[in-house]
Formats: structure tokens, C-alpha cells, sequence
């Protein structure tokens, strides 16, 4: 596997084919755009420019942001993990009654993020909340506004992004080898010994991917805490948002991006060393099933109930509401008086009333799907190059390739069209701006980070004696990767292009710039709807949207995880997990979200991540 | 074996060059809204909210000019004009304010026309020099209240920040990359332009922005600013005139307006050709026919638009003529803010946004 010699590297056809490539790709439209447009940025007149930089040392209120979005990554990382080990523990590892049906609550932040999410939570606990309202009428003296700031975007964002845990750290727990916990059992250990000796440490490389992924949407939070922050906690995302907006303050919008950008790398790396000091090797060779444990402390065992329902509800409280808001009059939303009355089809009617309501649909799905699919095709030759040869090309390569995680999408948007609105010898004299394919190459440029750490650490979970007996029986290399590779890998490859899929759908930041105006995507088709200054319906069209799109996120997500009922979706977690089992340092997919993408869209880019 | 390989790496190369491939095979299938002088004309626009797209497509459909509006946000859309003004995808643009139009003129994004109906608008509120963008439709950027519960209303926009009383009860949008905020800025420091003074304002304009944003109550993302008054969350707020109607019907609030002795910011939405387009003619069609006195009459009268047109005044709703015309226009160097207006938005939101 540590196979670094070139020679090796280009006896390979296969190999050197999808070098050639990659390297064509990326340079064609990862760097040329983005360098280009980074140059004009901080050489305005050939010379460098410290503008940006004395701009942003200057100023208190960008310093105090920029402080908040760490401080809130920094908090998330522990809050999150503690949730979500809980989530993950309660649903998978402990006996608890209806856990099935607690997976399902757990599992709504899978299909909705953003500001939708931050909505919800305020018209429940927020000023005008119904809980706010409901407890003030027992206690009048209780402040209002007690779910504003700090505290109440630290509670949101941690409930948001549990989704990492479940699917990663829940298919993790699943291929823990059985027969140590009940070798421990035997010896006397107690339910917390054998949790807190075996089984964390067992999850421990897969807890630090999430913890990164969580760092990662920290930093780059954006609705939740222009929503809930108030005046005391907003953090630097919007600040980056409307500087790229500005010709003349793109660069401070680069800057801030390239800081968040570091920080991402920072603790990448970070976690890589860690890990590699560590070894990990209670994870089953020969797996026998995990079976559920049952908390044998009775009062114990009341408490973990009882926590779950009550966490239960607080996550499905939200969707609940966001799906009965979609059926009232928005005057009744915003002013928090609802009653009968209120109830209405107007919403429903007013979107299907639309006139071509269904092309945006259409084309966004079909986007989003090629684009998902072209990304994961295209990255399983890479991840698999990237893995079995490391030298200085292919590293240089894959940080290449995580360029989308550092530069807001709004900026490689415009990048693009503007790299490519003539005609270019590198891609055979095409001009792009303008065509329906510009939109397509973008959705494939950012979804390339998430995709490639995942499929990489996907890789590295493969035994290398069955690529071995594979190749002893005379199988080619392609042959090998189809037949033997490809299917161990797939169901996480399923799993990403699932979550593409759906964090694609409903993408703006990346579409208002390169989108063909004969052929509108969907979250071009929401904000038409929803804006305009005198469209006082706004919030309750774009709760109708919301309950559609979850609609199709839950299919693609059933399609992955549900279908065969529930042993299916357990098989595929099992499988899609053994990912992280190989070795220590490369067992962990090291996942991020896009912190500078994350940080320029209104509704998150990594529907695994929701960054509301 | 070596027969293998060489099969092995055909098959690599077909799959990995799919997306070559798909992107040649869609840029050609692609290509036709693009460059050829027929087919629809493309509308770009930031006015199309409230079924104005929609309203403007049926009507020039029915005048026999086949548009497609592709609608977004101001600044989004400027952005976009200027991205792709090497290869233009659109052919008209429409709805944006002077501000905007400026900008897109001074990267020659637009390009001069004199439409049909030059001779029936004021040549002040577009581009008076050169001609290359006609004005539309004016609004006035105001200071509302409900009148049924606000009686301590202020003569003048200071007041709010410099009077204790009104501490904390009127609205201000942060969202500094929006139009109106931007408008609402610019007003705010029109009277205090000095060559000297920082970004060409004076130490006072810079107080007034200060003091404007810490008394203030940051606007709620998602929630209007009618529905923040109609719970009592604030008494003041900044609205575009052309919202005022559907607000008032909507919350049942009886809307007063702030008037200033030295006026209100005033926007033209103006109309332009874009550079480059391969349909000239259409496009010189559309903006005939849109900017006529028939046309933007009938908009007026369906969307409570102060139309540019002096003739299609007559169409308008009687409650919007007066309104306006009760108004005095604020005096903005729009030329100059257009210059500025990034960096004076730039150092509110480093300095002095709460």
C-alpha cells in the first residue's frame, strides 16, 4: 500500500491515463480561474497588496467575528460529540425501546438545513415562540429573548449537525468487534466500563473525523447565527458574503475565506498526527454482529429513556412545525397568532400555480444527479491512485483538489465565468460562459473535496490481500478495481452521491452566476418566489419548497439507507463503515465540510453538514 | 497481459474523459440560447418579484416579442452583467437602480440606445450624458410607521438616533450588500461629502452612520419588517414606497411616512441594452415597447408603480401619485456614490454595523 516509487506509478496505464487527466482538470478549472482571479485580487497593479489585510487587522467588529466562528467551532466540538455519541449509543449500540423510531427523529436533520432550520427553531423557542409564550404565561418575570446568542446558536447548530455521527460514527460502532464486549461482560466490567475502555476507543479515529467535519461547520455557520445570534454573536460568514458581493472588497472576502481556509488545513493535519501516534486495533477482522446492550442500572436505564424522547422531540419539533407552517397564512406565522382559521391550501396553490412549477424540479434534479455521479466515477479512480501511490505528484494533487474548501463558492463562480466567456485551448477553443455545461463543471468543482477524503478512506479500508488474490488470478487492474474494489466501496459510494444529490438540489451561491436562463434550477425558482418586496409570503413559500424538497431528500436517502427495510439500511451502514477498519492512519476519512463554501450559502452545501 | 492493459486503459480512457465529452456535447446543445440572432430574447432583471415576471412575459407575448426573464437579486444580477460581458448571455436588463447602471456603464456592460419614448421621460433621472440607460420607474426609500399606533412620529430622519425617545425602536438592515441598505447609506451621508473627510465624507457623516446603526434594532433575516411592527418590536422602518400598499392591506396598518425637509433617497429603475448582444433588434423592440406610455401605465396600474413616464402617470393609482409627489427628492450624487459606495459600505460593515 506504500507503494511510492514512480516507476511503479507509470508502469500502470490505467494509472498514467487518469493522471493525465487529473492533472488536465485540475489545472483547467481549479487553477488557471482561481489563480487568475486571486492575482487581480492581491496584485491589483502587479504589486502586492497588504490592503486587505490591514483592513481586516483594523477592524474590531471583523477580529470579534472572526473570534465568534472559532469560538463556536471550538464549542461545537465538544457539544456535538456529546449529542452525538449519544444519538449514535441510544440508536445502535444501547436496547431502548422505539429506537427505531428515535433513528427516524434523529435523522430529520438529514433533509433540511439552513435558514429553514434556524426558522423553526425560533418560532419554537424564540421571542414570539410557542414555548417562549407558553412558559411566560406560568412565569411572566422569564426574559423573552432568553434564546438569542452564544447560547442559543451553540444549541441549534449542535442539534443541526449530528447528521456526521449518525451516518459515519453510527456505521463505525456497527463493525465494533462483538466478542471484546462480551470478553469484558464475562470479566465483570460494568455497561460504563465496557463503554468508556472499549467501545469509545474502538470509535475513536472515526470520532475525530467528525470532530473535524463539526470544526469545519462551525466555522463556516452562517444562518443560524444571523438568525439567533442578535446583536452580541454574529460571526464572519455574512461579512464574507457581502464583501465577495463587492468588486472592491473581494479581497478581504478572500482573505477572511483563506483564514478559515488555513485553519481547515491546520487541523487536518492536526488530526492526521494524532491518529497516526495511535493504534486501533479492536476492530473485528471476523465480524461478529454487534448485538444491542441493555442498561442493566434500572434508574440508569430510566434516565437514557428518557433523555432520548425528550431529545427526540426536540429534533422533530421543528420539521412538525415547519411542515404545519406550510399550511397557514404568513400574516399567522409572523405575528404568532395562530388559529383555524389560518389553516390554508393558498401556499400549496400559490406554488403548483406557478406557471412550468415543475421545470425547476426537473432541472435541478438532473443536475444535481449528473453532476453527483460524475464526481463519485470520476473520484473513485482518483481516491484509488491517490491511495496506492503516494508520492510528492499525487499529494501535491490532492491539495490541489481541496481548493473549493478554501475559496467561497461565490468567488469560483465567478472565476469560471469569467475565465471561460472566450475561447480556450485547454478545454479545445469551447466557451463555456454562457452554456448550460458551466453549471455542471461548478456542481462537480465543489463537491470534489467532500467525495474524494471519503472515497480515499473508503479505499484504505480494503484488505490489500484481497487486491492481491486478485491480481495472483491474473485479473487486470481495471478488472480488479470493478469487480473487487468497486463493490466494497460502494455503498459508501452510494451514501456521497446520495448526499450530493441532495445537497445540490436547492443550491443558489453557485447557480445565480453560471445558470442557463432557459433551464433555472430550483433554488434560483425559491428565491424568485420568495422575494420581492411585496410578497409578504415569502416565509410560507419557501416552507412549501422546504416540505418538497424533503420530499425528494428522503427518497434519495430511503433509496440508499431504507430500501429492504431496516436490515438493509444496517447492512449498508456495516459496509459503508468497514471504511474506517483498515489501518490507523488511513482507516480515518478525514472528512470536512467546505468551511468558505459552507460560509457563502444561505443554505449549506454539505446537506451532511447543515450549517444552518 | 500487455493485450489486457491496453484494453484496461481504453476502457479508463472512455470513462474518464466522460466528462469531456459531456461537457463538448452539452456546450454545443447549449449553445443555442447563446449566439444566434433569432430566438428568445433574454430579460435580466431584479424586478420580477410579485408576478411581474410573469405579467411582463404575457404582455410582450401578446405584443409578438417572445422574452424570457431571468430574475434576480440586484446585486447578484450586476455582478452576473459584468462576469459575462465578454460573452453576454443576456440581451436587455431592467429593474436595477442608477447606482447599479453606473457601474454596469462604466464597464461598458451597456450600451447606448435611444429608445422610442426618449422624448417622454425627465433625461435627468437616467443617464443625461450618454444616454445608454432610460429611466422607468421611481421610488422613494422611506422612513414608515403605523399611524394607528405611532403619534410621537419625527420631522427628521436624525432625530431617531439623536433623540433618546426613539432608542432602539426603529429598524436597520445590515444586510449591507442589498440595494436599499446601500440606497438608505448613500442618503445618509449625501450631506456630508467632503474631499478631505475619509472615503470623501466627513468625521460628521462617519458619526451619523455610527449613531444610525447603534441605535438601531438589526432587522430579523426572515422576518418583514410589518410583522416586527405589528408585534410592537419596532415602531420605524425602511421601505421602498412601492411596498407600501400591499403592506397596509396585508397587516391592516395605516402607513405614515417621514418626510425630511431635505427629502427622501430617490432610485430610478432603469432599462439598457446589454453589449454584444446578437439580438439587436429584438432588443431594441423590447425596450420601445416596455418603456411606452401604454406599457408602463398598465405595469403602474397592476404593481402601484410611480412610473418615469409622464404620460402613463395618468394609469397610476391615485394614493401612489400623491405619495410621491409629497416627497421632496433628497440631493445625491449618484455618479459619485456609484464610485464610492463599495468602500463606504466596506468600512460600515468593518467599523460600525452593531
Amino acid at each position: 500500500m506504500r507503494t511510492s516509487s514512480w516507476r511503479t506509478m507509470f508502469r500502470s496505464p490505467l494509472v498514467v491515463i487518469v493522471l493525465v487527466v487529473l492533472v488536465w482538470f485540475v489545472a483547467t478549472f481549479l487553477v488557471m480561474p482561481n489563480a487568475t482571479l486571486l492575482i487581480s485580487t492581491f496584485f491589483p497593479d502587479g504589486r502586492i497588496s497588504f490592503r486587505a489585510l490591514e483592513k481586516l487587522v483594523s477592524s474590531e467588529r471583523a477580529l470579534n467575528s472572526l473570534w465568534h466562528s472559532f469560538a463556536l467551532a471550538a464549542t461545537l466540538a465538544v457539544t456535538v460529540n456529546v449529542v452525538g455519541i449519544f444519538i449514535v449509543l441510544v440508536t445502535d449500540y444501547f436496547q431502548i425501546r422505539g429506537s427505531r423510531v428515535l433513528w427516524l427523529g434523529y435523522a430529520t436533520t438529514l433533509i433540511y438545513g439552513g435558514i429553514v432550520l434556524a426558522a423553526g427553531y425560533n418560532f419554537i423557542y424564540g421571542r414570539y415562540g410557542f414555548i417562549t409564550n407558553a412558559v411566560r404565561n406560568v412565569f411572566p418575570d422569564i426574559d423573552p429573548n432568553w434564546f438569542s446568542g452564544y447560547f442559543a446558536v451553540v444549541l441549534v447548530m449542535t442539534l443541526a449537525t449530528t447528521t456526521n455521527h449518525m451516518l459515519f460514527l453510527g456505521s463505525s460502532l456497527a463493525k465494533i468487534d462483538y466478542q471484546t464486549i462480551e470478553a469484558a461482560r464475562n470479566m465483570g466490567a460494568s455497561t460504563w466500563r465496557i463503554l468508556w475502555r472499549i467501545v469509545l476507543p474502538a470509535l475513536r479515529p472515526m470520532i475525530f473525523a467528525v470532530t473535524v467535519l463539526t470544526f469545519l461547520t462551525g466555522l463556516g455557520a452562517l444562518t443560524a447565527p444571523l438568525v439567533l445570534g442578535g446583536t452580541d454573536f454574529q460571526t464572519i460568514a455574512p461579512m464574507i458574503l457581502t464583501f465577495s458581493k463587492s468588486s472592491g472588497s473581494r479581497d478581504l472576502a478572500a482573505l477572511l475565506a483563506i483564514i478559515l481556509g488555513l485553519a481547515t488545513i491546520v487541523l487536518l493535519a492536526m488530526m492526521n498526527r494524532v491518529e497516526k501516534s495511535g493504534t486501533y486495533f479492536s476492530v473485528a477482522k471476523v465480524a461478529t454482529p454487534l448485538q444491542k446492550q441493555r442498561i442493566r442500572n434500572p434508574l440508569a436505564n430510566a434516565i437514557v429513556h428518557v433523555v432520548a424522547y425528550v431529545l427526540f422531540v426536540v429534533y422533530a419539533l421543528p420539521v412538525l412545525l415547519i411542515v404545519l407552517f406550510s399550511f397557514l397564512e404568513a400574516t399567522a406565522i409572523s405575528t404568532g397568532t395562530i388559529t383555524w382559521d389560518a389553516f390554508t391550501l393558498a401556499n400549496y396553490a400559490t406554488v403548483f400555480g406557478t406557471p412550468s412549477v415543475l421545470k425547476p424540479f426537473v432541472v435541478s434534479v438532473v443536475y444535481s444527479a449528473l453532476a453527483s455521479l460524475i464526481v463519485v466515477l470520476g473520484m473513485l479512480f482518483v481516491a484509488r491512485v491517490f491511495q496506492k501511490h503516494r508520492n510528492p505528484v499525487t499529494s501535491l494533487l490532492e491539495y490541489l483538489l481541496h481548493i473549493p474548501w478554501i475559496l467561497p463558492t461565490i468567488l469560483i463562480a465567478l472565476a469560471l465565468v469569467m475565465t471561460f466567456d472566450r475561447p480556450n485551448p485547454l478545454i479545445g477553443g469551447q466557451v463555456l460562459t454562457g452554456t448550460t455545461v458551466l453549471l455542471l463543471v461548478a456542481y462537480v468543482i465543489i463537491k470534489i473535496p467532500f467525495t474524494l477524503r471519503l472515497l480515499k478512506a473508503a479505499f484504505a479500508s480494503v484488505p490489500e490481500s484481497l487486491e492481491d488474490a486478485a491480481r495472483i488470478l491474473g485479473a487486470g487492474p481495471l478488472f480488479t478495481l470493478r469487480t473487487v474494489l468497486v463493490p466494497l466501496v460502494l455503498p459508501t459510494a452510494a451514501a456521497i452521491t446520495a448526499l450530493n444529490f441532495n445537497s445540490l438540489l436547492d443550491d443558489y451561491d453557485t447557480a445565480v452566476f453560471l445558470y442557463h436562463p432557459l433551464y433555472e434550477p430550483l433554488g434560483l425558482a425559491i428565491r424568485a418566489s420568495t422575494e420581492g418586496e411585496n410578497n409578504l409570503d415569502a416565509m410560507s413559500i419557501t416552507f412549501v419548497y422546504t416540505v418538497l424538497l424533503m420530499i425528494i431528500m428522503g427518497f434519495t436517502m430511503w433509496l440508499v439507507y431504507g430500501r429492504g427495510g431496516a436490515q438493509g439500511r444496517r447492512r449498508g451502514l456495516r459496509r459503508g463503515g468497514r471504511r474506517g477498519s483498515a489501518g490507523p492512519v488511513a482507516a480515518v476519512p478525514v472528512v470536512a465540510v467546505p468551511v468558505a463554501a459552507a460560509a457563502a450559502a444561505p443554505v449549506p452545501p454539505e446537506r451532511a453538514t447543515p450549517a444552518p | 497481459m500487455h493485450k489486457r492493459t491496453i484494453k484496461t486503459a481504453s476502457v479508463a480512457t472512455i470513462i474518464l474523459s466522460s466528462m469531456v465529452l459531456a461537457s463538448c456535447a452539452s456546450a454545443e446543445a447549449g449553445g443555442d440560447g447563446g449566439g444566434d440572432a433569432g430566438g428568445t430574447l433574454i430579460v435580466y432583471t431584479n424586478s420580477n418579484g410579485d408576478g411581474r415576471g410573469e405579467w411582463v412575459t404575457a404582455q410582450a407575448a401578446e405584443a409578438g416579442i417572445d422574452i424570457e426573464i431571468v430574475g434576480l437579486g440586484g446585486a447578484d444580477l450586476a455582478n452576473r452583467i459584468v462576469a459575462e460581458k465578454n460573452n453576454p448571455v443576456g440581451d436587455v436588463v431592467f429593474g436595477l437602480n442608477n447606482m447599479f447602471f453606473e457601474t454596469l456603464k462604466d464597464e461598458e456592460a451597456v450600451t447606448a440606445y435611444e429608445p422610442a419614448w426618449a422624448a417622454e421621460v425627465d433625461q435627468e433621472s437616467g443617464d443625461p450624458e450618454d444616454g445608454v440607460f432610460w429611466p422607468l420607474v421611481e421610488q422613494a426609500i422611506v422612513t414608515v410607521y403605523d399611524s394607528n399606533t405611532v403619534t410621537d412620529a419625527p420631522t427628521e430622519m436624525s432625530d431617531l438616533w439623536e433623540d433618546a425617545a426613539y432608542d432602539g425602536r426603529y429598524e436597520v438592515n445590515t444586510a449591507l450588500g442589498q440595494a436599499t441598505p446601500q440606497l438608505v447609506l448613500a442618503g445618509l451621508l449625501a450631506p456630508y461629502l467632503d474631499e478631505d473627510g475619509d472615503l470623501g465624507v466627513s468625521d460628521e457623516g462617519w458619526v451619523q452612520v455610527e449613531a444610525y446603526f447603534a441605535h438601531g434594532s438589526p432587522a430579523e433575516e426572515g422576518t418583514d419588517l410589518y410583522a416586527r411592527i405589528t408585534r410592537g418590536d419596532v415602531d420605524f422602518g425602511v421601505l421602498p414606497s412601492s411596498g407600501i400598499t400591499a403592506r397596509d392591506a396585508e397587516y391592516g396598518t395605516v402607513t405614515g411616512v417621514i418626510s425630511p425637509t431635505d427629502g427622501v433617497p430617490y432610485v430610478t429603475e432603469q432599462v439598457a441594452m446589454i453589449t454584444g448582444t446578437p439580438r439587436q433588434d429584438a432588443a431594441e423592440e423590447f425596450i420601445d415597447w416596455f418603456g411606452s406610455a401604454e406599457t408602463q401605465g398598465a405595469f403602474a396600474a397592476e404593481f402601484a408603480s410611480y412610473p418615469v413616464n409622464e404620460e402613463a402617470r395618468a394609469e397610476a393609482l391615485p394614493e401612489v401619485v400623491e405619495l410621491i409627489e409629497s416627497l421632496p427628492k433628497q440631493d445625491i450624487d449618484f455618479a459619485l456614490t456609484r464610485e464610492n459606495i463599495g468602500a463606504w459600505v466596506e468600512k460600515t460593515e468593518l467599523e460600525y454595523l452593531p
